[in-house]
């Protein structure tokens, strides 16, 4: 158990000028669950390859607990790793397959065995040891994959998009076991998923990378309400936070009719800037239909496409009904609505930003000005 | 199609990824989609290449349990008192096969082992180095395995000669290594290739070094790929006329010499000359059917880790 650290680690590929992580900066406290999210390619497996010393560190370092381990070998340095695929040894027995770390460690055989029955237990794998892993489901070769991290002890798990390979309904449960026996056995973890629920539902902290550059950590709730960055904003959360970029015009923001004033703070921002654009963004839960009594200059209206009824839950996909300006015409307008009297297709709905919800950035940068 | 493919193997896999396609090596007959006359076509192919293979086959080891007089009747005797006769003359007197059969083991087997030792290793490099250039080295590599005999026996001559490997086991070893490790390299390399990376790297972070990672979790896996090498390499080491007939001399002489030798001036002793290629033979297929069941999964390739 210990703190990870990553100092400007950079990895560059032989045969390419970009570099494939740029520069990691990340922080994990001992015991910490720490995802890394990010689009496909982004960098997130090989960040994670780097820290398990299976792919090289062309810059920077790394340093698990006290020790550096830039450059040491991945025997050397305490850690277990989950494969997406498992990376199980087909001509190991289950049992054999959970101790084999310890059987190259010296590990005597009581106590070898010991620890695999005990990790067994823990994964409900008990009937499974004699086994060979072709002979298991998908769900129990990645509980063994799990095993044979947690019979070893180790100062990190590593875990590479480890439920990538089950089915939706198995991945869920799996998804909160995981984070369960995690708080259980308190090992740091660094955990890698191109999804972002499994993010948001799993970690203590989540990173999202793109282009092999970090964009932001925080908690998920941190992540969810002050986005860093444009990216970031509309990674995080599901359904997506709708985002456009409109005019200022004198202290306001024009978009499908509405006119919405900006703070003191922002348009100094924008200023500074020199610029007559912003980003502005809003997630679907924070915005509220109004009457048609109520409707003043912030109020805009929608044309509903799609409303999807989830039972608890109600969406409304639509379009800016108020505007001749071909860009609006095309966004999707994605709204929460009442799930007990949702608007019906073809209605044009008046919609509200709550006061204090709306996201602002900047249109050159992609950052969050400042509210 | 190997034994471990069986029930729940099968299941297992396409429970748990259904969109995958059929599992690897399960057979998708062609016969069962394609008409009656195509099916004639290749069961008359199939009889035919037969025929082709196992008359010439047949006809040595029958023609080497008769007399003289019986194999060098003008008609083919088809129904004769099998004898030994040939059998025991070539194993009595001062020029008999036991040497012949001693060098040619000798030369065979250690040619064969080094190249699925050497091969391996090789072969492992080539199949997970990512530098630039790997596809021309594996075709350069088994390019000379294609050169013809002809081409390198003269050089190879003057090398040996100069070494004083002429007439000797070490020589013929080395001769044999100049066709087999390129062919070693080649096949090992393939079904490296086919164990996933993510095994060793596991077995690295699990605390292995390179080489036991290779040695516990690559090998085993790769088993029948070392075994179909061997039995190919051994196989062509010992039908080797070409190298021997060239670099070996009394100390150092093989089967196929001992052979060559019955075909003098004055005749052919046929009755020996069939006796001395039943000896060839069945050796290698007896090796051959001890290991069926690797070769048919080696050569099929896939299947390797049944991930
Ligand atoms: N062995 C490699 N050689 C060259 N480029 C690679 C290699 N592995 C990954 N890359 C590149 O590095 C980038 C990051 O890859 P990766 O870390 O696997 O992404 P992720 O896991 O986030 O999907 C990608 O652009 C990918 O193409
Ligand atoms: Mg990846």
């Amino acid at each position: 158990m210990s703190r990870v650290l990553y100092d400007e680690a950079t990895r560059i590929y032989p045969g390419s000028t970009q570099p494939a992580v740029d520069a990691l900066d990340l922080d994990i406290a001992d015991g910490e669950f720490l995802v890394l999210v990010g689009p496909s390619g982004c960098g997130k497996s090989t960040s994670l390859r780097m820290l398990a010393g299976l792919e090289r560190v062309d810059g920077g370092r790394i340093a698990i607990g006290d020790r550096d381990v830039t450059h040491l070998p991945p025997r050397d340095r305490d850690i277990a790793m989950v494969f997406q695929n498992y990376a199980l040894y087909p001509h190991m027995s289950v049992a054999d397959n959970m101790g084999f770390a310890l059987r190259v460690m010296k590990v005597s055989k009581d106590e070898r065995d010991r620890r695999v029955l005990e990790a067994a237990r823990l994964l409900d794998l008990e009937e499974f040891l004699d086994r060979k892993p072709k002979a298991l489901s998908g769900g129990q070769r990645q509980r063994v994959a799990m095993g044979r991290a947690i019979v070893r002890e180790p100062q990190v798990f590593l875990m590479d998009e480890p439920l990538s390979n089950l089915d939706a309904k198995l991945r869920v449960q799996t998804r909160t076991q995981i984070a369960d026996l995690q708080h259980r056995l308190g090992v740091t973890t660094v955990y890698v998923t191109h999804d972002q629920v499994e993010a948001m539902t799993m970690g203590d902290r989540v990173a999202v990378l793109k282009d092999g550059i970090l964009q932001q950590v925080d908690t998920p709730l941190g992540l969810y309400q002050h986005p860093a960055n444009v990216f970031v904003a509309g990674f995080i959360g599901s359904p997506s936070m709708n985002l456009g970029e409109y005019r200022v015009e004198g202290d306001e923001v024009v978009f499908g009719g509405a006119r919405v004033r900006l703070t003191r703070e922002t348009l100094k921002a924008l200023k500074e800037e020199g610029s007559d654009r912003v980003i502005l963004g809003f997630r679907p839960e924070d915005v509220t239909m109004v009457g048609d009594g109520d409707q003043d200059d912030a109020t805009f209206l929608v044309t509903a496409t799609v409303v999807e009824e989830l039972g608890s839950d109600a969406f409304l996909y639509g379009q800016y009904a108020d505007t001749t300006d071909p860009r609006l015409l095309e966004q999707t307008v994605i709204a929460r609505v009442d799930p007990n009297a949702p608007p019906a297709k073809g209605d044009r709905v008046r919609l509200r930003i709550v006061p204090g919800k709306g996201r602002l950035f900047s249109a050159s940068t992609g950052l969050c000005l400042p509210a | 199609m190997s034994t471990s493919t069986t029930g729940p193997d099968r299941t297992a896999r396409t429970a748990r990824r259904p969109v995958q396609a059929a599992p690897r090596g399960v057979p998708q007959s062609p016969l069962e989609e394609s008409g009656r006359g195509t099916r004639w076509v290749v069961a008359i192919v199939v009889v035919v290449a037969m025929l082709w293979t196992l008359v010439p086959l047949l006809w040595m080891l029958l023609s080497s349990f008769k007399n003289s007089a019986d194999v060098t009747a003008a008609t083919p005797q088809f129904l004769f008192t099998p004898v030994l006769d040939n059998y025991r003359n070539l194993f009595t007197g001062a020029n008999n096969l036991w040497p012949y059969i001693w060098h040619s083991v000798l030369a065979a087997g250690i040619s064969a082992v080094l190249a699925v030792c050497l091969g391996a290793l090789a072969g492992y490099g080539l199949a997970r180095t990512q530098m630039r250039g790997k596809k021309h080295l594996a075709f350069w590599i088994i390019s000379t395995r294609m050169a013809p005999i002809a081409a390198i026996v003269v050089p190879l001559f003057l090398i040996f000669r100069g070494l004083g490997l002429i007439d000797s086991i070490p020589g013929l070893v080395l001769a044999y290594l100049s066709f087999n490790l390129p062919f070693a390299i080649w096949l090992m390399s393939a079904f490296f290739a086919e164990v996933p990376p993510s095994l060793e790297e596991s077995a690295l972070v699990a605390g292995c070094t390179r080489w036991q990672a290779f040695r516990t979790v690559i090998l085993p896996l790769t088993k029948s790929g070392l075994v179909t090498t061997f039995v190919l390499c051994l196989v062509f080491a010992w039908n080797d006329y070409a190298f021997a007939v060239v670099f070996s001399g009394p100390n150092s002489q093989t089967l196929p010499i001992a052979a060559s030798q019955l075909v003098t001036q004055t005749g052919i002793d046929w009755g020996q000359l069939t006796a001395i290629g039943t000896i060839v033979v069945i050796p290698m297929m007896l090796a051959g059917l001890a290991v069926r069941r690797w070769l048919v999964t080696g050569l099929t390739l896939g299947a390797v880790t049944g991930e």
